[in-house]
């Protein structure tokens, strides 16, 4: 059963030639016929789907449209061509963290992170503590951001997160938060989630992740699918380019 | 309604930031409009105080004509910034990008009723008493806030893609504030600055208004009528105007 369905999608940014956008300008250019934006396709006719329980990874090089895709994926971008249907709840582990505000305390941003995630806020407070706890942050929960080291918040985000099991897991390189014990329990609860039965689509740059993680993976250049099938194979011909 | 729960928190979170950053707190909700009407009053007291109806008083006329405008400018200003001050999160996780808009124009509609304590106040100060139709006054505020709500929709895609739009808002805003009787009883201008006057929509807001918190005003049913037209069709426009638009900001963003 596909979880993440996605048919002959295009996203073209509009790409602005002058400087930066003001209305001014907008004025100046309409009066002299001046042409100011450029289309720029980021995507080009991308389709595949995803089961349930399956792992695919997004390999290609920097600006191959790979954080582009991720985002149609989550629902962040819609898509200028084509349809992209999502079944069930997405946890995005997009650069973690969206929305923590550092005059707030651990368990508000908590809160708020969840709320943003479209989670049940009665579960997630009888959650809190344990999720401060995981992040190894529980004497802190009760102040303010701001008085977190990085290390802390970073891991405090990963908690959040990777709390509640989602039907849909977006990751983009998160393997790696906080010092080395952190790292090895947050690969096993990676691990844990991927394993458990979601669909999940993941961009990393560490091909040796990919081989272990990974069923399948596709390989974007230039915004369109350069090659997709069995994950070895297509990091094999990835490494060989 | 799964994001009900987010627009609370959000409007908690924007009020208890707004309060713990200052050292008064709260404080500072009350206190702002009754020093600005203290200043008006003192300017103006003398030159429009006699010009009101029998009966009306000037200071609560004056003193709800700036709380009423603050929640204005406070909630189109929160309204339309409250796209691009959240594009970190819009970027990352799916939300509908209307419920941040929506809940800027709550908070201001909170932070105006918080203010209406201050007005209660000086109203009962100034000889007054609080009219029957107080509760007519939640009417008054949940139309300004459709209304705030509409334009901040209308407006917010418009500050992300142009920086200098946030200028002209400005200025717009502040004739908006001379347009509007605040500080002047209508009937000191001439038959057609009147009609200008109360093509102005805020003109109704503000009479109802003053009418329904202590019987200062007397709005006609066109006012009422204008009042409750104008707040939907906004809310409407705007929505529209937003869903069109997105697909192509939030790729700027």
């Amino acid at each position: 059963m596909a979880v993440i369905e996605v048919s002959n999608v295009d996203l073209t940014y509009r790409v602005l030639l002058n400087r930066n956008g003001s209305l001014k300008e907008l004025f100046r250019d309409a009066i002299k016929r001046r042409n100011r934006v450029i289309d720029y396709m980021a995507l080009k006719d991308i389709s595949f789907s995803v089961d349930k329980g399956e792992v695919v990874a997004i390999l290609g090089r920097n600006g191959a449209g790979k954080s582009t895709l991720l985002k149609i994926l989550a629902g962040v971008l819609p898509p200028t061509r084509g349809t992209r249907k999502v079944g069930g709840s997405i946890a995005p582990m997009i650069e973690l963290g969206a929305g923590f505000h550092p005059e707030m305390t651990g368990a508000e941003n908590v809160l708020f992170y969840s709320a943003l995630m479209g989670r049940n806020l009665k579960t997630v407070n009888e959650r809190t503590n344990a999720i401060g706890e995981w992040a190894g942050v529980s004497d802190h929960m009760s102040f303010p951001l701001r008085t977190f080291s990085s290390g802390m918040v970073a891991r405090l985000a990963f908690s959040t997160a990777t709390d509640e099991q989602a039907d849909v897991l977006l990751v983009d390189e998160v393997l790696s938060v906080g010092d080395a014990d952190f790292q090895e329990k947050s690969k096993k609860r990676m691990h844990e989630l991927i394993n458990s039965g979601a669909a999940v689509v993941l961009v990393s740059h560490d091909m040796s992740a990919v081989r272990e993680l990974a069923t399948r993976a596709i390989w974007l250049e230039h915004g369109h699918v350069k090659m997709i099938g069995k994950a070895s194979d297509v990091v094999d011909a990835y490494e060989a380019n | 309604m799964k994001y009900l729960p987010l627009i609370r928190l959000l409007v908690n979170r924007e009020l208890t930031l707004r309060y713990k950053r200052s050292v008064i707190g709260i404080g500072w909700t009350l206190l702002n409009p009754m020093l600005t009407s203290f200043v008006l009053w003192v300017v103006f007291s003398f030159t429009f105080g006699g010009r009101l109806v029998e009966g009306q008083q000037f200071a609560p006329y004056l003193m709800a004509g700036i709380l009423l405008n603050t929640f204005f400018n406070q909630g189109t200003w929160l309204a339309s910034e409250s796209i691009s001050s959240n594009s970190e999160i819009l970027t990352k996780i799916y939300v509908p990008p209307q419920v941040f808009t929506i809940s800027a124009a709550i908070s201001a509609f909170i932070n105006f009723s918080i203010s209406l304590l201050p007005l209660a106040i000086v109203a009962l100060i100034s000889g007054q008493s609080l009219s029957f139709s107080l509760p007519l006054v939640a009417i008054v505020g949940g139309c300004m806030t459709l209304l705030v709500a509409g334009i901040g929709l209308m407006l917010s895609t418009l500050f992300v893609r142009f920086d200098d739009a946030r200028n002209i808002v400005g200025v717009l805003l502040m004739i908006a504030l001379y347009i509007t009787p605040v500080f002047y009883p209508i009937s000191i201008l001439s038959k057609q600055m009147q009609t200008l006057i109360n093509l102005n929509p805020l003109t109704s807001y503000l009479e109802v208004f003053r009418w329904a918190f202590s019987n200062n005003a007397t709005p006609t049913f066109a006012n009422w009528a204008y009042m409750l037209a104008t707040s939907m069709i906004s809310f409407a426009i705007g929505a529209i105007i937003f869903k069109r638009s997105w697909p192509r900001t939030v790729a700027m963003l």
